[in-house]
């Protein structure tokens, strides 16, 4: 017991003050009286009760000297070193990370956290502001400098489990902004130490870190990947589960194909390694692969591991339809054996005479319902509905056409376009002549078109002199004598994604590359993405899930794993789903019966890697205070003295007050009796 | 002491309307105005008896000599004086209280003792003050004239210090043989008082107690934590004057006033309560009187 005001002690000099005056009053006043007699002889039998009567008037010092010593105690301020936060401010991080759903302790990491940050309010003095930030998927502030327990206490009890990862980096930026502000700062990580961290950060606080969690045994399965077998039209299923344990674990991995069982593997993974499961021949239809790891002879539900999350994981197989492509080419070779080998396409070749037989001009809206492509290819062809009427036969045109700007879009045909040399002018774009040898260079290496294509060693013997349009960014430039032009630039126009070669591939070495190939699947893949192609083949907890969707459908509906949905409007075409906390498979569907499913997993080593770290290395902590000091928080003890010395004073005003309380109350009843006689009889 | 005269002139004259009541015919020494268990010369008759000889012839019936030719002696009743003892405690327990219970006790017994001396009784005073042997007294007195005497003793009697009470009345009742009416004027506030009353019990007194007592004896108005001394022994007791041992004293009080009346009463004395606060002529004019002390 530890005192912050021993001062008042001082006072304790009241005691004998106390025992001197008890003592004052007891010397009697002095009166004479003819005879003690027959007061002798009533003391007599009050002698009796001596004992008790002495009892109590020493009942009364007593109560009085407990009842000073109770007052003398409150105001020394008296404090015992309790477990807990005892700075002015408190900030609390909690992660709400996936790691923290790990059931090591009861009932999971999260709960215990929560009920510690719980503890911690509760402990902290009365004037101390409460700042609860949760370090989750997006780190946010959940209550900010409040005096307010309650409040602090609601968004502790708000904080919910997520499969998300956490960002402690910005958090531990917010407590840093908001410790600054305030003095006398106490941080308090809680946390299981799985988390990013920031190498250096300067927090004007004391940094505390309470890690939650006991072991690290966990098993999770790390990948799964669903894929045609080459050569094959079955499908293979990748599995990897890994280890994180210190030990060996017996494991069972159970593959379920479209909810049934197929196939399990009794698995026995050294400790820290990684086992590879490959399962062949699954049925080409397949849409959905679920791997589940379970302990081997124990019925469901199971719990194997500390971390159930990642024992589940969903791979969704979506090539069921092919890429319906049109290839409009007087013959060119090279695009038709290099389309025709593209996995997944159906690929249509006309001729210009056929296309404008089969896609007169003026029937692009009407046959847009019923027989579209998803992408067409022109091959040195431009379809007569969207010539521009500037263009000139020597190819010099003017800048552009007047009637571009109004209606760019309703002469071009349905679907994605990829023109390869235009020889005219369109309305989307205006050809104005040819450049000569230009050198082939890459723009931005980083841009998925270029994906592994490498440009060194081709060579364009000529290309169009096409000005870069508004709506495009260029891909491939073309260098030559001093002059720039692009070579291949691509761009979306009114959510309809168009690309554009602007030399002849007959004119050039490009299609007896490497490269062709791989640039020409680039190009169909982010032309032609099917029906979800352009999803992420991995969607961890929290990403963002962006989505195109064919043309004309406005809204989709989200079901989430749980049952939930959520209705999303789209914008050009474009869904931007972000509400992917939960694990398992989403159903994105549209229309009448159209739907696109997509799996979230948790493949995340640094979650399911769920063994506690004890010390958080985070750096640049300014406080040099020691671990083991900070670890002690004051606890006052002044309020139930206060409460103690309130009891002792009343219990001595009624002990003092004792028997002329009895006699009122006796007079009360006998005044009673007097009022109702009745009542005797 | 205290030298204003105990009486007046008028009060005097109607104090002679009163007399001492005597349950019991004593034998006293002379003539008086009491029947006495002699048979001597009055003009109340008695009896007869057969004469023999040496008797008085003058007190032969001669009727009935004439009649039965047989000589008998008329016999009358002996009227005697009676001897009234008068006893007051002039303990220093007595002096105190407003009135006085001493001078309340000395008038008291003035007075009570003209009407005896005005109905030719001996009255005899003595003061139970002081150590034995050491109290004053005042012998046997007979008429009005040794009003006066009588007057000036009770004056001149004062409070003695400490005064055991049972020797005391012990040693005055192996003393006074005398038989008579005897008035004790006493608070009894010794504990000897019984044993005092007992050794009086043994002689042929009438006993009269009159217990004198001060109205703050009766209602003391003390409060707060006091030590009581003893006026008369310096005695100390330590209490706490709050409602309840009030209450409490005044049940006691009227306990021991109650035990004195019951052991009065199973040894017939007469037990008269008196507090100094009855108005004196209401005293002797109606409590006494009612108490069967005066007639």
């Amino acid at each position: 017991m530890n005192f912050l005001a021993p001062a008042a002690f001082v006072f304790s000099l009241l005691i004998p003050v106390v025992i001197a005056m008890y003592l004052l009053k007891l010397r009697r006043s002095e009166q004479v009286v003819s005879s003690v007699y027959l007061w002798r002889r009533m003391v007599r039998d009050v002698e009796a009760n001596a004992p008790w009567q002495r009892l109590r008037r020493n009942l009364l010092l007593l109560l009085q000297l407990l009842f000073l010593a109770a007052v003398i105690l409150a105001l020394a301020r008296p404090y015992s070193w309790v477990e807990g936060a005892s700075g002015e401010s408190i900030i609390l991080v909690l992660d709400n990370s996936a790691s923290m759903n790990a059931v090591d302790v009861t009932p999971n990491r999260l709960e215990a956290a929560k009920t510690r940050a719980r503890q911690l309010i509760s402990s902290l003095p009365d004037d101390a502001t409460i700042t609860v930030i949760l370090a989750g998927e997006n780190a946010s502030v959940l209550a900010s400098s409040s005096q307010d327990r309650r409040l602090a206490l609601q968004a502790i009890d708000s904080i919910q489990a997520s499969a998300g990862s956490s960002d402690m980096t910005t958090a531990l930026q917010l407590a840093s902004a908001i410790a600054a502000r305030q003095t006398d700062v106490e941080v308090i990580i809680l946390s299981d130490g799985r988390t990013t961290l920031p190498d250096r950060i300067s927090i004007k606080a004391r940094i505390r870190y309470l890690p939650f969690g006991l072991s690290g045994d966990n098993q999770a399965i790390s990948l799964l990947n669903v894929g045609p077998a080459p050569g094959s039209g079955s499908l293979t299923a990748f599995t990897q589960v890994s280890n994180y344990a210190e030990s060996s674990a017996q494991r069972r991995l159970e593959i379920y194909v479209d909810g049934f069982l197929v196939n399990a593997f009794d698995l026995e993974i050294p400790a820290t390694e990684q086992v590879a499961v490959l399962v062949e021949d699954l049925p080409p239809q397949t849409r959905l692969v679920e791997a589940r790891l379970t302990q081997p002879g124990c019925s469901q539900p199971c719990i194997a591991d500390a971390l159930p999350l990642d024992d589940r994981a969903w791979a969704v197989y979506r090539s069921g339809e092919p890429v319906r492509l049109a290839l409009v080419t007087d013959g060119n070779l090279f695009l038709e054996v290099a389309l025709s080998l593209l996995p997944n396409v159906d690929l249509t070749a006309f001729s210009p005479t056929e296309y404008e037989t089969h896609y007169p001009a003026n029937h692009h809206i009407d046959s847009l319902q019923t027989d579209s492509f998803d992408l067409i290819v022109f091959d040195y062809y431009i379809p007569p509905g969207i010539w521009s009427t500037a263009v000139l036969e020597n190819g010099e045109g003017v800048e552009q056409s007047p009637g571009l700007t109004e209606k760019p879009l309703s002469d071009l045909p349905p679907g994605n376009l990829l023109f390869i040399a235009p020889p005219h002018s369109t309305s989307i774009f205006t050809v104005s002549g040819a450049l000569d040898g230009p050198l082939p260079r890459a723009v931005d290496m980083e841009d998925p078109l270029l994906a592994h294509v490498n440009l060194s060693g081709v060579s364009v013997l000529t290309a169009a002199r096409i000005s870069l349009p508004d709506w495009a960014r260029v891909v491939i430039a073309g260098d030559s004598a001093g002059a720039s032009i692009p070579l291949l630039f691509a761009g979306e126009v009114d959510s309809r994604r168009i690309a554009v070669l602007s030399f002849d591939l007959h004119h050039s070495d490009l299609p007896l590359q490497i490269a062709f190939p791989v640039l020409l699947s680039n190009l169909t893949g982010w032309l032609a993405p099917g029906k979800g192609a352009d999803l992420s083949t991995y969607v961890s907890p929290g990403m963002p899930v962006s989505l195109t969707l064919p043309l004309g459908v406005e809204s989709a509906v989200v079901t989430r794993p749980d049952g939930s949905r959520v209705h999303l409007t789209l914008e050009e075409d474009r869904m931007i789903f972000a509400e992917t906390q939960q694990l398992g498979v989403y159903q994105v569907s549209w229309g009448e019966r159209e739907h696109i499913d997509f799996a979230v997993n948790l493949f995340s080593p640094q979650e399911s890697d769920i063994k506690p770290v004890d010390n958080l290395p985070v750096f640049g902590i300014d406080s040099g205070e020691s671990e083991g000091h900070t670890w002690l928080a004051r606890r006052e003890w002044w309020r139930p003295l206060v409460f103690l010395a309130l009891a002792i004073m009343l219990i001595e005003w009624l002990v003092y007050h004792r028997a002329t309380l009895s006699q009122l109350n006796s007079q009360a009843s006998g005044l009673l009796i007097a009022l109702f006689p009745r009542n005797r009889s | 002491m205290n030298s204003t005269p105990l009486f007046d002139e008028t009060f005097l004259r109607k104090l002679e309307r009163l007399a001492i009541m005597s349950r019991r015919a004593m034998s006293g020494q002379l003539q008086g105005e009491r029947r006495s268990t002699k048979r001597g010369q009055s003009v109340e008759f008695a009896d007869f008896r057969p004469y023999s000889i040496g008797d008085d012839f003058r007190r032969i019936d001669w009727n009935a000599y004439a009649r039965l030719e047989r000589l008998f002696i008329k016999l009358f009743i002996e009227e005697e004086d009676l001897s009234v003892h008068l006893l007051i405690d002039t303990s220093k327990s007595m002096d105190w209280g407003d009135p006085n219970k001493l001078w309340y006790a000395r008038r008291a017994a003035g007075a009570l003792g003209y009407i005896a001396l005005a109905g030719l009784d001996r009255v005899t005073v003595s003061d139970l003050g002081g150590s034995i042997g050491n109290g004053s007294y005042f012998p046997p007195h007979r008429g009005k004239t040794a009003a006066f005497d009588l007057f000036s003793f009770l004056q001149n009697i004062s409070s003695g210090g400490h005064t055991d009470l049972a020797p005391r009345l012990r040693a005055y009742s192996a003393r006074a043989m005398l038989p008579g009416p005897l008035l004790l004027f006493s608070d009894l506030m010794d504990d000897g008082w019984s044993d005092g009353l007992r050794s009086l019990a043994r002689r042929r007194y009438e006993i009269t107690i009159l217990h004198i007592l001060s109205p703050d004896e009766i209602d003391p108005t003390l409060s707060g934590d006091l030590k009581l001394i003893d006026t008369e022994t310096s005695a100390a007791v330590e209490i706490t004057a709050d409602f309840d041992l009030l209450a409490r004293y005044k049940t006691g009080l009227a306990e021991w006033q109650e035990e004195i009346r019951r052991f009065c009463g199973a040894r017939g004395m007469h037990y008269v309560p008196i507090v100094t606060s009855l108005p004196f002529d209401e005293l002797l004019f109606a409590w006494l009187r009612r108490y069967m002390v005066l007639k």
